[in-house]
């Protein structure tokens, strides 16, 4: 794990021509160029505000339309750069067969370009609060930390993925779908509070209920889109009570993650 | 301390189409029931594989198709792991591993010369730099603004190999010695590869096909054949023995070939039956040498009488570079050839060609000059340095041989003091 780190500043130089030529292949030719990163979540945003008008999601005080943004925020760019860096490494076969450098460097380029265009995706966001006057308060100081915990998320699964995909290419047919079911499984299209109430409160599912919350807040998505939401919107804290089990996921998934695509990474000329 | 050092490297690939996810699965349950999962064939393209590299020293490495030589350069950049052994490399590796390769033909020149250094491993300071240089020996300030996709395919290689070679390092691997572009900018690469092969103090391992580069470039050679080393050292011996080994190949294969490769075109009237080489003993050479008497004896059949016809028989290198044709047109006394077999033989007293493998072709036309028969390659021989010459002091290059008269002099010009 110090390994990459180290790597990362090593290579920061290449990483950021990587990054560069990303975005700049990606919207060269396209004449609205960048504006197409932040343009799924925008539709996205209308189409549940839509969906919400038939069948009623209590927002509480917030305005849904900038709820659901808030959480489509960091479930995009998620879901994005999971995909991206999962297929990283194949798309850049004639790249590994002829020169070395440390392989992470792939999915780490996708990650951050991606980190590019959530950072525009803010600009909407904060288009969005003035237009229904939610005013930010001190606690949104906390959105680099969850940007970073978004990002070391991503890449505890996208690694993983990465490697796992230059054998087997059905990682890149499985991931989409598994990932489009996962944002059903989080808090994006309804805020967390509903599923708590549910849950915790009415305890809806009998004795089970406290075993299935448990099992919610394992996504460490839960825990960072309500808390995205919390500091943006609400100016209140993270909910550590939410945050824990998934952290603990983090933890755990990510070393095995990186182990596995190290010890894949050797190979990666030979079968890709 | 070493450059670079291998020490019994091996690699081994396995055989076959590649394994599905179905396969894996497949194979992991019939272990757990306890049967043994399908093998595969393996290849072993480099095996026990050790050599050790000083520093400074210029290293060709020689063989032919499959012998493992990429594998090796591959294995020393790192971007292939050895399946055993140990590889140790000693300084920063810049690998010209295949001209534009990771050209983009979305971005501009320019952005392409930032972007493909970046991956070569040069600092953005050092791209800042040089970038003057690069897009100048490029020849294409013109076009350095304007995407790539939009370049001729000999622009893009020339792009390409202005970038790979402005990069600075201690150890500089080449695979084929790069010369891209129309005649003028071939000139500039072979130069530009030179001037980098020989400035002071750097590593250079080079794979080549050109045997002769090799020989003239590098202090040391390798040669390998099927994943081995087969000889290292001196150049010089060791290309030659590539040369010889070649050789050999081509005469071998020269059987296996021939239908295929040169199919007979006949009238139908007539056909070759054999073709020999003898001695002036009459007996039937497989190698000759230069400057020996040499008959060539043509066996035809003939399925319908030629009157006069004009009997041509040629000699060819192992690439088809026609040599010498002999011709009995000039003779009016030339013989006819009737129905069944006949036998024609063309006697060289001094052959003319230098040594090497060369190859027969016969032509046959009848009186109005009519194509009757032709084909190429009847015949390889192999041609040897003459006996009172030693093979070392025989020119290299040139197929033919002619025997030359010197004389010298001394001079007493007019800026001569007398």
């Amino acid at each position: 794990m110090l390994g990459m780190i180290r790597n990362v500043f090593r290579y920061r130089e290449l990483l950021a021509v990587l990054v560069w030529k990303n975005i700049a292949v990606r919207y060269k030719q396209a004449y609205l160029g960048i504006l197409w990163a932040i343009l799924k979540p925008l539709m996205l945003m209308l189409i549940f505000t839509l969906v919400r008008a038939f069948v009623g999601i209590d927002s509480g005080d917030i305005p849904y339309p900038v709820l659901t943004f808030a959480a489509l925020l960091p479930w995009t760019f998620f879901q994005e750069s999971v995909l991206d860096s999962t297929n990283s490494v194949v798309t850049n076969a004639h790249l590994i067969r002829k020169i070395y450098f440390p392989r992470e460097l792939f999915p780490i380029t996708a990650l951050l370009t991606k980190l590019v265009e959530l950072a525009i995706s803010f600009l909407i966001l904060g288009g969005l609060m003035a237009w229904y006057e939610v005013v930010p308060t001190a606690q949104v100081l906390w959105v680099p930390v969850l940007v970073l915990y978004t990002l070391v998320t991503a890449l505890s699964v996208a690694l993983a993925g990465a490697a796992i995909n230059v054998y087997y290419r059905d990682m890149g047919q499985a991931f989409p779908i598994v990932l489009s079911l996962l944002m059903y499984a989080s808090p994006v299209i309804y805020p967390l509070s509903l599923v708590k109430d549910k849950l915790l409160t009415q305890q809806a599912a009998g004795d089970w209920s406290d075993m299935l919350y448990l099992l919610y807040t394992l996504n460490p998505m839960t825990g960072i889109i309500d808390a995205f939401q919390s500091v943006l919107l609400r100016g209140v804290e993270p909910d550590f009570a939410v945050m824990w089990p998934g952290l603990v996921c983090v933890c755990a998934l990510l070393p095995c993650s990186y182990w596995l695509f190290k010890s894949a990474e050797a190979h990666f000329a030979d079968v890709i | 301390m070493a450059s670079i050092t291998l020490e019994h490297v091996t690699k081994e690939y396995r055989l076959g189409k590649l394994v599905t996810l179905k396969d894996s699965l497949g194979n992991a349950l019939r272990s757990l029931r306890g049967h043994a999962p399908r093998a595969r064939k393996t290849f072993r393209a480099l095996e026990d594989v050790s050599f050790e590299l000083q520093p400074g020293e210029v290293v060709g490495v020689i063989g032919h198709n499959g012998a493992g030589k990429s594998t090796l350069l591959k294995v020393i950049s790192r971007i292939v792991t050895p399946t055993s052994g140990r590889v140790e490399v000693n300084g920063r590796i810049a690998p010209l591993i295949e001209v534009g390769a990771g050209l983009i033909g979305d971005l501009t020149g320019r952005e392409n010369i930032y972007v493909n250094a970046a991956i070569l491993g040069v600092s953005r300071a050092e791209i800042e730099a040089k970038l003057d240089e690069i897009i100048a020996f490029s020849e294409l300030e013109e076009f350095i603004d304007t995407p790539v996709k939009r370049y001729s395919s000999g622009m893009q290689v020339r792009l390409g190999f202005s970038i790979a070679t402005s990069v600075e390092s201690e150890i500089l691997i080449i695979d084929e010695v790069l010369a891209v572009g129309d005649l003028a900018f071939q000139r500039k690469c072979f130069d530009r590869t030179e001037e980098l092969i020989k400035r002071q103090g750097r590593t250079v391992l080079i794979v080549s096909h050109n045997v002769r580069q090799i020989e003239r470039l590098c202090s040391r050679a390798i040669l390998m054949d099927h994943g081995h080393i087969v000889r290292d050292g001196n150049p010089t011996e060791v290309c030659s023995e590539f040369i010889e080994q070649n050789n050999e190949r081509i005469a071998r294969q020269h059987a296996a070939s021939v239908a295929s490769l040169t199919r007979a075109q006949t009238s139908g009237e007539l056909e070759v039956a054999s073709v020999e080489l003898l001695d002036d003993a009459g007996n039937v050479l497989e190698s000759t040498a230069t400057n020996d008497p040499l008959n060539v004896r043509l066996t035809f059949k003939c399925h319908a009488a030629l009157v006069k016809p004009e009997i041509i028989v040629g000699f060819h290198t192992t690439d088809f570079i026609y040599l010498i044709q002999l011709s009995n047109a000039h003779l009016d006394t030339r013989p006819d050839l009737a129905v069944g077999l006949n036998q024609v033989t063309c006697r060289l007293p001094r052959l003319p060609l230098a040594p090497g493998v060369f190859c027969v072709r016969v032509l046959v036309l009848d009186a109005k000059r009519r194509s009757v028969f032709s084909q190429d390659m009847l015949k390889v021989f192999d041609v040897r340095a003459p006996a009172d010459i030693p093979a070392a002091r025989i020119p290299q290059i040139g197929f033919v041989y002619a025997d030359a008269e010197w004389q010298s002099v001394a001079m007493r010009g007019a800026d001569t003091p007398v």
